[in-house]
């Protein structure tokens, strides 16, 4: 019978699996072979390394959006809950905005400006715009239709990163970075999910610093568009 | 069974708690940050790993089989989200930041912080395959089996990989001096 494979040997030691003959095998091979007495050490102290490697709390932010978009009282279940997957997708889609949904321009001078996504070449109806006076967060923010569907434009100065949870025709997106840093005269732009049929128009909006409110408003368009 | 064991807590789920949910969040929250952190080095890519996994799990409960284990369900969830999120990076994100520089920052002036950063990206030089059995063993501590049982490979293929990982690992911090 072929002789066991000392690296295989202290692999398994390494994760508690040796029976009592093996640990004899090992032990003897150990003796016999200095290479192998080389390898066991590196071994064993790159699980300690790897088992000390430190475990991280996960931010706030993780409970926040997780519960706020599970249903008040309602049994978990595709069939049971077939609204749970518009909300997390939203939320997701919300999160993860910055990748897809959200265009920037550079100091663009209204809806001409230079555009970095793909609707630079679009006609852009503003529908609603509020303005943000006093408080820790100034500009405005326009809802408006283009070519693409529905969107809000941000225009704001924060001297704090301010994000902002959108909720829109029974969904909800959160919106991060609507102010950075160095970001001060630039328009976000963030297009929202289709309407559903029927329902309320309006556009709510939350602004939050460091997870915490700090302003709200509502956009309506109006009638018919 | 226990008032607030797992099978407890999602059968409660399944009627319609809503906070027996709350409590498996709490439970296994900072195991599936952790792991996806581990598996993506990105702390906003591991938050939406995490956000993604709970609420999949929540909305698919009703097909779990409680003849398994339920951390090893939902850590199957969050394994396959981060093995998404990674086949959806641009190549460069996959190698940003991979290399140490050579002159550590003064976050990364301390012996050991400096080890676990080159620790860190060795882990992320390793394929996704191979880092993932890692994280399970080493950061979650979890045993052959229920690796095999998350991952749905036989405990075989799960050593031998864990094996690979090892040597793979030890070569590179070898190379650099760090075991």
């Amino acid at each position: 019978m072929p002789e066991p494979d000392p690296l295989a040997l202290i692999q398994a030691e390494l994760d508690g699996q040796l029976d009592p003959q093996q640990r004899a095998e090992l032990a003897r091979r150990l003796l016999a072979d200095p290479e192998a007495r080389a390898m066991r050490e590196d071994l064993q102290r790159l699980r300690a390394m790897l088992d000390g490697l430190e475990k991280v709390e996960p931010p706030a932010e993780l409970k926040a959006s997780v519960l706020s978009a599970l249903p008040i009282a309602a049994a978990p279940g595709r069939t049971l809950w077939p609204a749970a997957r518009w909300r997390y997708a939203a939320l997701i889609a919300g999160v993860l905005g910055a990748a897809s949904l959200v265009y920037e321009t550079v100091d663009g001078p209204g809806e001409s400006g230079e555009l970095a996504g793909t609707m630079a070449a679009r006609r852009t109806l503003t529908l609603d715009r509020v303005v943000l006076g006093a408080g820790p967060v100034s500009g405005n923010v326009r809802l408006y239709r283009d070519a693409g569907g529905l969107g809000l434009a941000f225009e704001l100065a924060s001297s704090a990163p301010v994000d902002v949870v959108v909720v829109s025709s029974g969904h909800t997106l959160r919106v991060n970075g609507v102010v950075t840093a160095g970001s001060a005269g630039r328009i976000k732009k963030v297009a929202l999910p289709a309407p559903g049929m029927g329902g309320r128009r309006a556009v709510d909006l939350t602004f939050l610093i460091s997870g915490r409110e700090v302003a709200r408003a509502t956009l309506t368009p109006p009638e018919g568009r | 069974m226990k008032e607030d064991d797992d099978p407890a807590l999602v059968q409660r789920c399944r009627a319609g708690d809503r906070r027996a949910f709350e409590r498996l969040f709490e439970r296994y929250q900072r195991p599936v940050f952790n792991a996806a952190l581990r598996m993506l080095r990105n702390p906003q890519d591991a938050l939406d790993v995490a956000q993604t996994t709970f609420l999949k799990a929540f909305e698919h409960l009703a097909d779990y089989d409680p003849s398994f284990k339920f951390y090893s369900w939902i850590y199957r969830i969050a394994v396959n989200e981060s093995l998404n999120a990674l086949g959806s990076r641009r190549p460069f994100q996959e190698l940003d930041d991979d290399e140490p520089d050579g002159t550590p920052g003064p976050e990364r002036e301390a012996e050991g912080e400096q080890t676990r950063g080159e620790i860190e990206a060795a882990l992320m030089r390793l394929s996704p395959e191979l880092r993932i059995v890692i994280v399970l063993r080493h950061l979650m501590q979890l045993s052959y089996q229920d690796m095999g049982e998350i991952l749905e490979l036989p405990e075989k293929t799960v050593k031998s990989r864990l094996y690979s990982a090892r040597q793979l690992l030890r070569q590179q911090l070898l190379r650099r001096g760090t075991v």
